[in-house]
């Protein structure tokens, strides 16, 4: 379950996530062990955008499709 | 022909044409035989309409062929034609003949049909071919699947289709910058404005597509007229385009052209950086500030909620022992109050009791005053009274009390032969005795 949901989690249904747990926390009603739950499930949120962002911020990879195509109808990757 | 002077080169050896003659001269002659051809009028489509200080251009086109055309100014503004009634596609009825300008040593020769009259004759064939594709188009619904499609806010990896040498290149790259991404960018170049381009954008959509890392694909091409941006109306194109997994943002000329493929397109964008932009929604500087700041309130959150409850319970816990003790001062301060009150009662019945007390002595004291004497002279005799009954005082004269030794007093001579032992009490000492009688 939890597998299943971490390859289906995109940026922005992550950060959607992420904004309702803030949200929540902030309205003071989550008990302790509702606050901690939160708090946990919110950081490994916040590490999955990190690496997200981190993926796309590591520099501009420009590629020619022509070049992309012949590579891969030749077998390599 | 006129003749010309001075020297003339040898021709071309093996032909027998005649000359060689000066070109000058034979342009002057293409010009003047052309201008003998019948004036007469066409009707075309408009496009490319230009001016100068002197003359007005545009072609004259429809799907068989153009010819360019050149109007003088003064002409034309004697139409007072509406200012965008010669837009692209406009049809029109022109009047004219066949003109060539000859040129010079320093100016480019030019061909031309000479228009005289003009008459805008309505919409243009190639629009409503465009606008009846575009009709059939919408009627099948492809213009909403490319809409429906999710698209990521931070995609790794974009395909842009654009001329290799053009602007929209550059554009598309200052775009992303501007949006702090640096991802994977892949470049499929192909034509964008001649007979080639439309196959070669559809195959350069379905490579990308293909690829399962493209997450989202740009089309992008500068402006030009609508007649150079028909590639992006053809039909193949656009229909490959709606049925495509991956979204598509189109941004094909400007803003007040629309094509095709801006329908079928998930998103139309006005330019190459802003269809970037479109591409990448997030501003990854502002996401990465907003991601710190939520890291920060959950950190806020997690100690809070421990050590606001930690507070609460050491709250609680020191909670009984100050209610104790604030029900022992209270109790304290009844017990002072009452000690003071019991103290403050007992003086004031003292003192009413000592007062009721010494008026009692005082009234007793009047009372028994004078029958105090008279009390205590009876009183001596009856005590007199009482010594003479004494049993002591009998037993001292000579007398005995006969008990059974059981502390019974025997008084009768049955009474003593019944107890048979018994003891007789004098007046210094008791004396045990047995009575035995003889019979009589």
């Amino acid at each position: 379950m939890t597998e299943q949901t971490t390859d289906a989690l995109t940026y922005e249904a992550a950060t959607g996530r992420l904004e309702a747990i803030i949200k929540r926390l902030d309205s003071g009603e989550a008990g302790l062990r509702e606050t901690l739950d939160l708090v946990r499930e919110g950081r490994g949120l916040v590490e999955f955008c990190a690496a997200e962002l981190d993926a796309v911020g590591r520099g501009l990879e420009e590629l020619r499709l022509d070049d992309l195509v012949a590579r891969l109808e030749s077998g390599g990757a | 022909m006129a003749e010309q002077r001075g020297a003339r080169p040898e021709g071309v050896a093996g032909f027998a044409f005649s000359g060689p003659y000066p070109v000058g001269s034979y342009a002057a002659v293409l010009r003047d035989e052309l201008r003998k051809r019948a004036r007469v009028q066409l009707f075309g489509e408009v496009f490319n309409l230009s001016s100068s200080r002197a003359r007005v251009y545009f072609e004259l086109r429809d799907g068989e062929g153009a010819v360019p055309c050149a109007m003088w100014r003064d002409a034309f503004d004697e139409l007072r034609l509406p200012p965008d009634a010669l837009g692209d596609g406009a049809q029109v009825v022109v009047a004219g003949g066949p003109d060539y300008y000859p040129g010079s040593r320093t100016s480019s020769p030019s061909f031309s049909f000479h228009v005289t009259g003009l008459r805008v004759a309505g919409d243009g064939d190639l629009l409503a071919q465009l606008d009846a594709l575009r009709r059939r188009l919408a009627a099948e619904g492809l213009f909403e699947p490319q809409k429906r499609l999710p698209r990521p806010a931070l995609p790794r990896c974009i395909g842009v289709i654009t001329g290799e040498g053009g602007r929209a290149r550059g554009d598309v790259l200052a775009g992303l910058q501007r949006r702090g991404w640096s991802g994977r960018v892949v470049w499929a170049f192909a034509p964008v404005q001649d007979r080639r381009a439309a196959p070669a954008i559809t195959q350069a959509l379905t490579d990308l597509a293909s690829l399962d890392e493209v997450e989202v694909i740009v089309v992008a091409r500068g402006g030009g007229s609508l007649a150079d941006l028909f590639a992006f109306c053809d039909e193949t194109l656009c229909r490959t385009v709606a049925l495509l997994r991956v979204p598509v943002l189109s941004s094909v000329g400007h803003h007040a052209d629309r094509t095709l493929i801006d329908d079928v397109a998930a998103v139309a964008c006005s330019t190459p950086t802003h269809a970037a932009e479109t591409a990448v929604p997030l501003h990854c500087a502002e996401a990465r500030a907003a991601l710190g700041a939520s890291a920060v309130a959950l950190s806020r959150h997690a100690r809070r909620a421990v050590v606001t409850r930690a507070r609460e319970l050491a709250a609680l816990s020191r909670a009984p022992g100050e209610h104790v003790a604030r029900q022992r001062r209270a109790l304290h301060q009844t017990l002072r109050e009452l000690r003071a009150s019991a103290t403050r009662r007992v003086a004031d019945e003292g003192a009413g009791t000592r007062r009721r007390a010494e008026a009692l002595r005082r009234r007793a004291g009047a009372a028994a005053g004078p029958d105090a004497a008279g009390r205590r002279a009876a009183l001596h005799s009856l005590a007199l009274a009482l010594a003479a009954h004494d049993p002591e005082r009998v037993v001292e004269r000579g007398y005995a009390v006969v008990d059974d030794r059981a502390g019974n007093v025997v008084t009768s001579a049955a009474a003593a032969r019944a107890a048979g032992a018994v003891r007789l009490f004098f007046a210094d000492a008791p004396v045990d005795a047995t009575i035995t009688e003889d019979e009589v």
